[in-house]
């Protein structure tokens, strides 16, 4: 890989070959810059004009999430989330999504870890009428019988279709193998039992407990002028009245479970899904930016993981990572999918650049790359009214300032390859990963079992998604 | 102008049965003043500064695509393109990557049945950089044995992902292959292992040679720059890349009319709920009845209160997913539904009750409010795309390639205002029909 970079630092040895021209000044970068109140409710409001064409987005985030989950009901947040939508107001389901989809726009929600979260996106006009219908999705959703049996059902074939898809099999397996039984661990989906079982009551309590004003922020971004925007905001959402802040679900921070190496062994599975797991760290550590540099330095196209196992060897259409941070610390995993008989191949590729991010080197003609991949993606991020709308949610989710996006960019210039490093060893140490395999277990155990002799097989029929051990009892 | 056409059908929307959403007529989308040259090698250029991000996107057409994949090679036109990311005279491997995603950009490719397009963003001041490389490789491809196995196996791996992996992969695949009797469009765009494994190093030269030439080439540059710079830099860089005196194939074939239904079985592994896909021909993507189709989509399939979502998924609770499309393309194409049972259903059930709605199109027109809910959508994904460089580049460069014309971009809002509930229903009534229909089931293969 350093190998590509040398050509543009050595022309010389290009000879006869031309040399692209260089890059002529730079442009600098106009950051947005929020503007925010907070009504007499307790609703956080937050406002971020821009206007390149005329759309706008508004989110209502509720601070809570999949994390919230009560024991036996995994899924609840995200199935309240999911039926705020089907009913509202005077509105039934269907004329709610005729009401929103008539103002040339959509209308989502859904729970997430962390937040739970509707939004509209509609062309820039039709604001108030898209934020009426907003706050009667938010404060007056129905959550009628009917409705939510209609729910569950759909939601138990999503989960059929999900578990038939080795890439997800494994990534909730990864969830199991990180978090053991803490908050996070779960499908934030729940699984076939924990819908099955939900109730309408647990819908209601769910709802009445965190989605009040004061556990809530709304974020507009996209073609609306900022006085105009408050106005809208208190007209939609002034009169919303609820308790006190829910508690977060502060679990401490999950000793994370020893490591496991885990084959769940499918017949005719087209590929086989390769993941690498570990504790991550929370949105506001100290080393989130380095922890960051040092992601990126493994994921994307031309990051560690994409370059040995695709560009280098051709043994997947794309391998790369994730560093997810969240209230507490959140999972780092890396994964790709192979054919069955190199499973075993790509499992050792992908905790081989585990080790070498902590303990080989980083020059800087290949840093300085990573680094400036982050900053691309977030400049650009930011210049769509979603990607500037889930910005300024998730700094408002983590109590961060907004100052923070214009101390990001410098934030990730400043970081040091050393930093990396020690990041990777003291954060995301090979020994506290775990490794997971969903696939034909016959093409690849023997080779696996050379390499990890500890490892458990569980037959797809035996898996349960629900449990600790991933074992049904 | 079409300020005026959007205030009239922005005031035209109607409210829901419950409390009124009132809707002022203020919506403007404001043209894209696209600049166009023809280079003497025939490469044409189409161009708009804009400052409003300092980045440029910089996009370049090929009009060749899987329809151009030779005999017993499917899958390569696909295979091709990512090889355009190997060496070159002038650079290395992935040295793109170099330029694009090192300095903060990106860049990727996608290649569809009658173009392949590859497309970067990058800060500004790299445009010129830029310029010199998508020249570069038009120019002077050079892949190397080792290289073009290697990316071979990772289409390969692609392939798996697609097809193999996913539960409905097999379905999706037997789209095109059940779909087209005579037209090349009958082979799938990823191919197949034998195919893909039976291709050279000497097919990837004669394909470049054959095809990626400056008068089979569009060039699209959107964003922050000097229009005398780019028209510098474009004559520097691509003036010298040589127009071929080869003639440039174009397939003849003609797909024959469907002269009655058509039934097929297919099936797959852990396909956990039967599924159906119905297709049927219809034109070309510049065929004027084009835009009704794009209307009659939507209204059958764009978000939860579309026709198929509301019947199948809602109320009848038969199909766990619905989804229905105008697959428009160069030579004549496709219009699908599809459909996955919920659980408890068979794909019977659902390729009734699909059936049931697209026979609902033809006899009943829609009322005025579902029409403009449907026109409404669509606007708002038309300026969607406009919120960013690449995607304004996108809807110049579809413009040109497909329809000869920069203009398009600018007067889709007008054609897709004049669909009327009349064109919808005759559109419906004229393809939709049983002659014209081929349905195909998926379920899950016999255990061994």
């Amino acid at each position: 890989m350093k190998r590509l970079l040398l050509l543009l630092l050595v022309p010389a040895t290009l000879l006869s070959q031309e040399t692209p021209p260089a890059p002529g000044a730079p442009r600098p970068v106009v950051l947005p810059k929020p503007a925010e109140k907070t009504l007499a409710n307790g609703l956080r409001v937050v406002v971020a004009p821009r206007r390149n064409v005329a759309l706008v987005s508004a989110t209502v985030m509720i601070q809570t999430g999949a994390e919230a989950d009560p024991k036996g009901r995994d899924g609840l947040a995200d199935v309240t989330a999911s039926l705020l939508t089907r009913g509202a107001g005077t509105r039934t389901a269907p004329q709610l999504a005729e009401a929103i989809e008539a103002l040339g726009g959509g209308l989502e929600s859904d729970g997430g870890w962390d937040a739970s979260s509707a939004s509209v996106n509609v062309l820039a006009t039709n604001l108030p009428a898209a934020l009426a219908i907003l706050a009667d999705v938010v404060r007056r959703p129905t959550f009628a019988a009917p409705e939510v049996e209609r729910l569950r059902k759909e939601r138990l074939d999503d989960l059929t279709l999900a578990l038939k898809q080795p890439g997800t099999m494994a990534a909730w397996a990864a969830q199991r193998l990180v978090y053991g039984d803490a908050p996070y661990a779960h499908p934030s989906g729940g699984t076939p039992d924990s819908v099955g079982r939900i109730r309408r009551e647990d819908v209601v309590a769910f709802h009445r407990a965190h989605y009040v004003p004061k556990n809530a922020v709304l974020v507009l971004t996209g073609d609306v002028e900022r006085d105009q925007a408050f106005r809208a905001a208190e007209r939609a959402f002034g009169g919303w009245q609820g308790g006190a802040k829910p508690r977060q679900t502060a679990a401490a921070p999950p000793a994370s479970p020893a490591p496991r190496v885990v084959v769940i062994d499918r017949a005719q599975s087209g590929q086989a899904a390769v993941g690498v797991a570990a504790l991550g760290i929370r949105r506001v550590d100290p080393d989130y930016h380095r922890g960051s540099v040092a992601n990126s330095v493994l994921s994307g196209y031309s990051g560690r993981l994409n370059q040995e196992i695709r560009i280098k060897r051709g043994l997947s259409y794309g391998a790369g990572s994730s560093l997810d941070v969240r209230r507490e610390p959140g999972p780092f995993y890396a994964s790709a999918q192979t054919k069955n008989e190199s499973a075993a191949e790509v499992a050792t590729l992908l905790l081989a650049e585990l080790e070498r991010l902590a303990a080989g080197e980083l020059p800087a003609d290949e840093l300085t790359p990573r680094k400036a991949v982050l900053v691309g993606g977030y400049s650009r991020e930011l210049e769509t009214a979603e990607g500037l709308a889930g910005e300024l949610a998730s700094l408002a989710l983590y109590g961060l300032p907004f100052g923070e996006i214009e101390k990001t960019i410098p934030a990730i210039e400043a970081v040091q390859a050393d930093e990396v490093r020690e990041f990777a060893r003291k954060r995301l140490p090979r020994s506290r990963a775990s490794l997971v395999v969903v696939g034909e277990g016959a093409k690849f155990l023997p080779a696996l079992k050379e390499k990890f002799p500890n490892l458990e097989v569980i037959p797809e029929a035996e898996v349960d998604f629900s449990s600790p051990t991933l074992r049904k009892k | 102008m079409t300020g005026v056409l959007l205030a009239v059908f922005a005031a035209a929307v109607s409210s829901s049965p419950a409390p009124p959403a009132r809707v002022k007529p203020r919506l403007t989308m404001p043209p894209l003043q696209a600049r166009l040259r023809t280079l003497p090698n025939g490469l044409k250029v189409v161009s708009l500064a804009d400052a409003s991000s300092p980045t440029v996107s910089v996009q370049v057409y090929y009009q060749v695509g899987s329809v151009d994949d030779p005999d017993q090679r499917s899958g390569f036109a696909h295979l091709f393109e990512h090889l355009m990311f190997k060496a070159t005279k002038n650079m290395k491997s992935e040295m793109m990557d170099r330029l694009t995603e090192d300095v903060g950009g990106f860049n990727n490719a996608s290649t569809g049945d009658d173009v392949t397009r590859y497309y970067e963003v990058v800060p500004a001041h790299y445009l010129e950089t830029l310029l010199w490389a998508e020249a570069d490789r038009m120019a002077t491809l050079q892949v190397d044995e080792a290289a073009f196995k290697s990316e071979r196996d990772v289409v390969k791996e692609e392939f798996r992902s697609r097809v193999l992996a996913p539960p409905y992969g097999k379905l999706f695949y037997a789209m095109e292959t059940r779909s087209f009797t005579v037209h090349p469009y009958r082979r799938p765009g990823i191919g197949s292992i034998e195919d893909l494994d039976a291709a050279t190093l000497e097919d990837v030269r004669a394909f470049h040679r054959t095809f990626y030439r400056p008068d089979n080439a569009t060039l699209i540059v959107v964003g922050d720059f000097d229009p005398a710079k780019l028209d510098e830099w474009v004559d520097r860089y691509f003036s010298k890349v040589p127009k071929p005196d080869l003639p440039l194939p174009r397939v003849t074939a003609v797909e024959p009319p469907r002269e009655g239904e058509k039934r097929f079985s297919e099936t797959g592994a852990n396909v956990p709920l039967p599924a159906v896909l119905v297709t049927y021909l219809v034109p070309p993507v510049t065929h004027p009845d084009a835009e009704p189709l794009r209307v009659l989509e939507a209204l059958l399939a764009s978000g939860d209160s579309s026709r198929l979502h509301r019947t199948l998924v809602y109320e009848k609770q038969l199909a766990s997913r619905v989804a229905a499309g105008a697959d428009l393309r160069l030579q004549p194409g496709l219009f699908y539904a599809f459909g996955i049972a919920a659980s408890g259903h068979g794909a019977d059930e659902v390729e009734k009750g699909l059936l049931a709605e697209l026979e609902r199109m033809k006899q009943t027109p829609v009322t005025a409010q579902e029409l403009e809910k449907a026109k409404n959508q669509l606007l708002h994904d038309l300026l969607a795309q406009r919120e960013t460089a690449s995607g304004k580049a996108r809807a110049l460069a579809e413009a040109v390639v497909f329809y000869g014309d920069a203009d398009r971009a600018n007067t889709d809002l007008a054609r897709l205002q004049a669909v009327s509930a009349a064109d919808v229903a005759r559109v419906a009534r004229q393809y939709l029909t049983e002659k014209n229909r081929v349905v195909i089931g998926y379920a899950q293969e016999a255990s061994k």
